[in-house]
């Protein structure tokens, strides 16, 4: 695959995307993530590290926001609380990972088109050809893009903690930017075996570690393009659907019945998340 | 083989199936091939071991031991290493889910701190021996005490079950002893006292699911209390469908209650009194109060209830009417209502609101009682970290076994257990770790990880049917010659009683005779011994019936005095625990210390929570370090200035200020168990961890505290988490 090619089928996504849907897809692996069950317990996180390599890069280098947490869990205090004595209503968690964009801010300004979109619909990052310019980075609207200041192989896994490492996947060394890849690996896998035994992927047969850990199953994930999946139906039930579903312009909006909960972070800058986020609830008692 | 003779009775005790007194059938003794036995096979790479593809992950059930709850869980083995944990379905406790605790038991397994050489006293300093002269110093030493008063040796440990509860208990029986002290920090102990006085049962069944209200006065279900990943799951269904409102009063926002949809800070030690005078608000709306609580519950009217707790008058009835409104309910009480000299009293204030509300039967029900005494699980408490205190002080041991758990850390400074341990003039450790109780210890032995060992546990709290959850290990021992817990055991129990436990040549066959010995009306028909211990191992757990019966309601009177003021201690140390960094025993894994606190989201470190108010009057902001000091003590820790802190209180979270552990945990941050007040719950005896006044004062250095987000608390109003309420909620997704 040339770099021409590349930033050719780019072109012709993005272009896709303006002029009405781009329909080239196998798969478009899409999550869930229900915010009135998500009880902000970090379980997500650290499954993220055991599956995927993560460093940990301690104290000064996470003071300098060189850390590596692909999932994280954000936490705001509400706003007309600012004047009330006590946070009566508790807090606000908001897991935040790699929206996995149709139409990604990071895809565009990489000069070596080491982020590209996949026919997975991933935005997948090819780790050997990345340079180090943080570009993509610095074009994400979610902050999810997170890069190897240094090489952490020596301190974050002395030996014997070296031998946790997932050999499904790579560790990345120093100026090489990373992201979540919604497990690529276990994706890899659930595909391949589908393909020896000659059937389609079963929705459920596999998922994300953050998924799978999350103990109140506030996250889903799935195929939106398999019409059975629990994923998609999510979506559906709250009216929520991407893009180039129905070759609709970028900037309409589908959702017909406001009170239903589906929302994407951000969805008005026309990213085209694959995270639909469902609504937080919280009792009326004041 | 098993060639012993025994009559039944003394049989099943030995393989820890003793009941109450029920006649069984016999069943075959079982022959077993032995871990051992298989090692003079030489066995070419070519036909690969069974299971072993490269390339392939294989699933192992086992349980995890990274707290007490009894999670089952299973666990990646790719080429003989174990690489990933999940949550095992079949687990009516976790069903499937992990917290990030128990993600963390490969960092655990795989530590680079961990000992591999067991280490023994010379000269004062701890040198490493060779396993040889470790076990012979062990026989000679226990084999001593054992001729002079056997009774004078103790085993320290942490919450225990399952057959290493047996034969720890076996083991003491062997030498006289009745001494077992049973430690956690993070514990229900008080909780469990008042279950078992007044409904008859230490740790029923709560249904969390069922409720259609959840009051927690400081019990952190989601996060530290009892079983939390259940409490969890449970949680998403009590919150989906008609949606289950939440309320949370404690004086320092927890886990859970920052997921509540009202959430009331509480002076510190009143929370007593709030139930009281939620009592009172329901009495006055015709909800009957049992006879003995008449009194109390007719002292403390909403207004002055609200006087004493801090909550408005108004808030309480608020609560009253939506207890009334929601039925049934669950009133829950957790260690910062236990944690008080009057502890046991505010507790049973509490449940008094499940009697009166009539919960007991609907969303508390009966979990009957598990029919092997032997295996039950001893619960950890404080009660006997005092007990072993003293007892050491008293020079009443004179060899202590310690497992699971690190006092010298744990325990208040003011208690002198490190002092009182040199009044003990043989200490065994057995650790995986280089701790500050083992850096005390005359002989440290290294014991296997728990993804390397065998067991049995049964926990303290079972969601469903009783259930045996079984640990196997997932890998080869990362350090040859490092036995597990169980193999420990049965050597010293051999040293003891050759001729009972010689049979046995490892825990694996004690555990498959174990298992095959099995009283019949237990096991599933129609299998073999062999089956069954094959499908026990696949499924990770053996669930035997545990009849529940029926709770009591038995309220007794509840007195609960005045707190007063301190002046010269004015606030209320919270040591607050962490779904993380736990008691500290996990300080010394790097995920866990680079995993922000979910509250303040504050990494690597140690700090003081204080209002706003508190803040100011002391003249302090974030990042400042205060000196905080009690009568027993100071520490110093760097300020986080929050609202979800109650004025009068300073919380500073447990798990760091360690001097001996690991790489990753010493010498970052303080720990406030150091400068705890030995005072005592009146009526348990438990420690009153949640009874220390202090006084804090600036220190003039100020360093930054480093957190996730930096200083990231308002979504700006951008659409980040939009809220909508659970009327709405109601209406679309209700059912």
């Amino acid at each position: 695959m040339s770099l021409e090619n590349l930033t050719q089928d780019w072109s012709r996504y993005r272009n896709g995307i303006e002029e009405g849907g781009f329909h080239n897809y196998e798969h478009r692996w899409g999550m869930a993530i229900d915010l009135n069950a998500c009880i902000g317990c970090n379980a997500c996180s650290t499954a993220c590290y055991a599956e995927n390599n993560l460093a940990v890069v301690g104290k000064e280098r996470f003071s300098k926001g060189h850390y590596m947490h692909w999932m994280r869990i954000e936490r705001y205090w509400d706003e007309d609380q600012a004047k009330a004595e006590f946070p009566d209503q508790g807090a606000n968690f908001l897991p935040m990972l790699c929206q996995q964009c149709g139409a990604a801010p990071c895809e565009p300004v990489c000069p070596v088109a080491a982020t590209y979109h996949t026919p997975d619909g991933l935005n997948a990052q090819v780790y050997n050809r990345c340079i180090g310019s943080r570009y993509c980075s610095n074009n994400c609207p979610y902050r999810v893009r997170y890069f190897n200041f240094w090489s952490y192989p020596e301190s974050a896994w002395p030996a014997p903690l070296n031998l946790q490492l997932n050999p499904d996947i790579t560790v990345r060394d120093k100026g090489v930017m990373e992201k979540c890849t919604f497990c690529v690996q276990r994706i890899r896998v659930a595909k391949d075996t589908a393909k020896m035994e000659n059937r389609k992927i079963k929705d459920g047969e596999f998922t994300t570690a953050c998924a799978q850990a999350c103990p109140t199953s506030a996250i889903h994930f799935g195929d939106l393009m398999d019409a059975e999946s629990a994923v998609t139906k999510l979506w559906a039930k709250h009216q929520v659907k991407r893009h180039d579903d129905e070759g609709l312009p970028v900037s309409t909006q589908h959702k017909q019945n406001p009170a239903l909960r589906g929302y994407r972070v951000l969805e008005e800058l026309n990213t085209d998340p694959s995270v639909m986020y469902l609504e937080r609830v919280r009792e009326e008692l004041a | 083989m098993m060639n012993l003779k025994l009559k039944r009775r003394e049989f099943l005790q030995l393989m820890g199936w003793s009941t109450a007194g029920a006649t069984l059938a016999g069943c075959d003794l079982p022959t077993t091939v032995t871990l051992e036995e298989g090692k003079e096979e030489v066995v070419a790479y070519l036909s690969p071991e069974e299971y072993v593809i490269p390339g392939v992950g294989v699933w192992y059930a086992s349980t995890c031991l990274q707290c007490a709850a009894g999670c089952g869980i299973h666990g990646r083995v790719r080429e003989g290493r174990a690489l990933k944990l999940e949550g095992n379905p079949d687990s009516p406790v976790n069903r499937g889910k992990l917290c990030q605790m128990g993600q963390s038991g490969v960092q655990t397994h795989y530590n680079p701190d961990r000992l591999s050489k067991p280490q023994l006293r010379k000269d004062g300093k701890l040198v490493d021996i060779s396993w040889d002269e470790a076990w012979k110093v062990l026989d000679e030493k226990v084999g001593a005490a054992a001729k002079t008063s056997g009774a004078r040796v103790a085993w320290f440990t942490g919450t225990v079950s399952g057959h290493q509860a047996a034969l720890i208990g076996e083991h003491l029986d062997a030498l006289g002893s009745r001494h077992h002290f049973v430690h956690e920090v993070i514990n229900n102990a008080v909780g469990r006292a008042v279950n078992q006085d007044v409904l008859g049962e230490a740790m029923p069944r709560l249904a969390l699911d069922q409720a259609k209200l959840v009051l927690s006065f400081g019990a952190d279900f989601l996060g530290t209390w009892v079983s939390p990943t259940h409490f969890a799951t449970e949680y998403a269904k009590f919150r989906s469908g008609t949606r289950g409102v939440l309320v949370v009063a404690e004086p320092k926002m927890s886990l859970t209650g920052a997921n509540a949809d009202l959430w009331l800070a509480v002076r510190p030690g009143t929370e007593g009194m709030l139930a009281l005078g939620i009592a009172h608000a329901l009495m006055q709306s015709g909800v009957s109060v049992p006879d003995a609580a008449r009194p109390a519950v007719a002292a403390y009217a909403p207004v002055k209830a609200a006087e004493i707790t801090g909550i408005s008058a108004q808030r309480i009835e608020q609560v009253a009417a939506l207890l009334k409104q929601h039925s049934p309910s669950l009133v829950l009480a957790g260690a910062t209502v236990e944690g008080q000299e009057q502890g046991y009293q505010a507790a049973s204030a509490v449940m008094l609101l499940n009697v009166m509300l009539g919960n007991v039967g609907q969303t508390i029900v009966s979990s009957g009682e598990f029919p092997f005494p032997q295996l039950r699980p001893r619960t950890g408490n404080t009660r006997d970290l005092v007990a072993f205190a003293a007892a050491a002080k008293d020079k009443a041991l004179d060899v202590a076994f310690f497992y699971g758990t690190n006092p010298v850390y744990t325990a208040p400074a003011s208690l002198g257990l490190a002092e009182g341990l040199q009044n003990i003039p043989f200490k065994v450790v057995l650790t995986q770790f280089p701790d500050e109780t083992a850096a005390q210890a005359d002989l440290v032995l290294p014991v296997a990880s728990s993804l390397e060992d065998w067991g049995t546990h049964v926990a303290a709290y079972q969601p469903e049917q009783g259930v045996i959850t079984f640990q196997q290990p997932l890998m080869e021992g990362l350090y040859p010659g490092t036995p597990g817990v169980g193999d420990a055991l049965l050597k010293l129990l051999k040293m003891r009683e050759a001729q009972k436990y010689g049979a046995f040549n490892d825990y694996f066959s004690y555990l498959q005779n174990a298992v095959a010995s099995l009283p019949e009306q237990y096991k599933a028909s129609g299998l073999t011994n062999k089956q069954l211990w094959e499908q026990t191992l696949q499924k990770g757990l053996l669930t035997v019936d545990s009849a529940p019966g029926s709770l009591k309601t038995n309220v007794g009177e509840i007195t609960l005095h005045e707190v007063k003021a301190d002046a010269e201690y004015p606030l209320h140390l919270i040591p607050s625990p962490r779904l993380g960094l736990w008691d500290g025993r996990h300080a010394n894994i790097p995920w866990l210390q680079e995993a922000p606190d979910q509250i303040s989201k504050v990494v690597w470190d140690s700090w003081a929570e204080l209002h706003p108010s508190t803040a100011a009057r002391l003249g302090v902001r974030e990042g400042d370090v205060v000196e905080i000091t009690s009568a027993h003590g100071a520490i110093k820790v760097k300020v986080y200035v929050f609202k979800g802190v109650h004025p009068d209180a300073i919380a500073v979270p447990l798990g760091q200020g360690h001097e001996g552990y690991g790489r990753y945990a010493n010498g970052i941050g303080a720990n406030p168990l150091k400068i705890l007040s030995p005072a005592i719950e009146a009526r348990t005896g438990e420690l009153a961890l949640y009874g220390t006044r202090v006084k804090a004062t600036r220190t003039g250095v100020h360093e930054e505290l480093v957190k996730e987000g930096r200083n990231n608390i308002s979504q700006r109003s951008r659409k980040l988490v939009v809220t909508i309420s659970a009327e709405q909620f109601r209406r679309t997704e209700g059912v």
